[in-house]
């Protein structure tokens, strides 16, 4: 049986840790490792601070962030309505010449074991997450 | 949830001693650049951010290390991160900012 919890969150930065705090709870009860719950508050964190710093400056929309607690695993969506971005325009990141931005992308797929990701311009974005408990 | 810097000048090292404690996020990041900012306009030297009681830190907390580490580097100068826990260490370890920041890891 796979439970759902979701959230609708305003776009403001200051909202963020309410999430990290609520997700890691979640995670820490569906049995995940405290390591696996770090990578996990991280990513979702980073998914949020996304949608934050890279929405259009409309601060008031809501964006939605969905928890689906599996037998096996966690799923994690963050989907808004900021505005979306062209994705083939994205470049990870290189530490020969570290910028300030960019790395929030690459951050979240070192740390889960799934991710999608679906942006359409003009519209908006969706992440999907997925953290597997026992996987090494 | 929140973030508190302690800055000091080193006389004797001619550096900075910034202590970091608590929570880096994209709601507590400006607090981190003022406080660089601030600190190199005093004085331009070396920085030490001291990172054993932080919790937590994010990119766009690390933006602003990249940022500040930019900036020193047309002074020659650098900052350099030490005693960071474990899960500040993965993420530097991941970024391979550690490489470039944390000489004593």
């Amino acid at each position: 049986m796979t439970d759902v919890l979701k959230f609708s969150v305003p776009g403001k930065p200051e909202y963020i840790g309410t999430i990290r705090l609520a997700v890691s709870s979640l995670a820490n009860c569906a049995g995940f490792d405290i390591e696996a719950v770090e990578d996990i508050k991280v990513a979702v964190s980073e998914a949020c601070s996304n949608v934050v710093c890279h929405g259009k400056p409309n601060r008031e929309e809501c964006y939605e962030v969905a928890c689906e607690i599996g037998k096996e695993r966690i799923t994690i969506s963050v989907i808004d309505r900021a505005g979306g971005y062209d994705m083939s325009k994205y470049q990870n990141p290189t530490m020969d010449n570290p910028k300030e931005g960019g790395l929030g992308i690459f951050i979240i797929k070192a740390l889960m074991d799934e991710v999608d990701i679906f942006s359409e311009l003009g519209m908006g974005t969706s992440i999907k997450m997925v953290k597997y408990l026992n996987r090494l | 949830m929140s973030l508190q810097i302690q800055s000091n000048f080193n006389n004797e090292g001619n550096q900075w001693e910034i202590k970091a404690i608590g929570d880096v996020d994209i709601s507590t990041a400006p607090k981190l650049r003022e406080c660089l900012d601030a600190a190199l306009q005093e004085k331009k030297a070396n920085i030490v951010l001291h990172l054993e009681d932080l919790d937590y830190i994010d990119s766009t907390g690390l933006g602003v290390i990249i940022g500040t580490m930019g900036k020193m580097k047309e002074d020659n100068k650098q900052i350099i991160l030490v005693n960071p826990k474990d899960n500040i260490k993965k993420l530097l370890s991941i970024t391979n900012l550690d490489r470039i920041l944390c000489p004593k890891i």
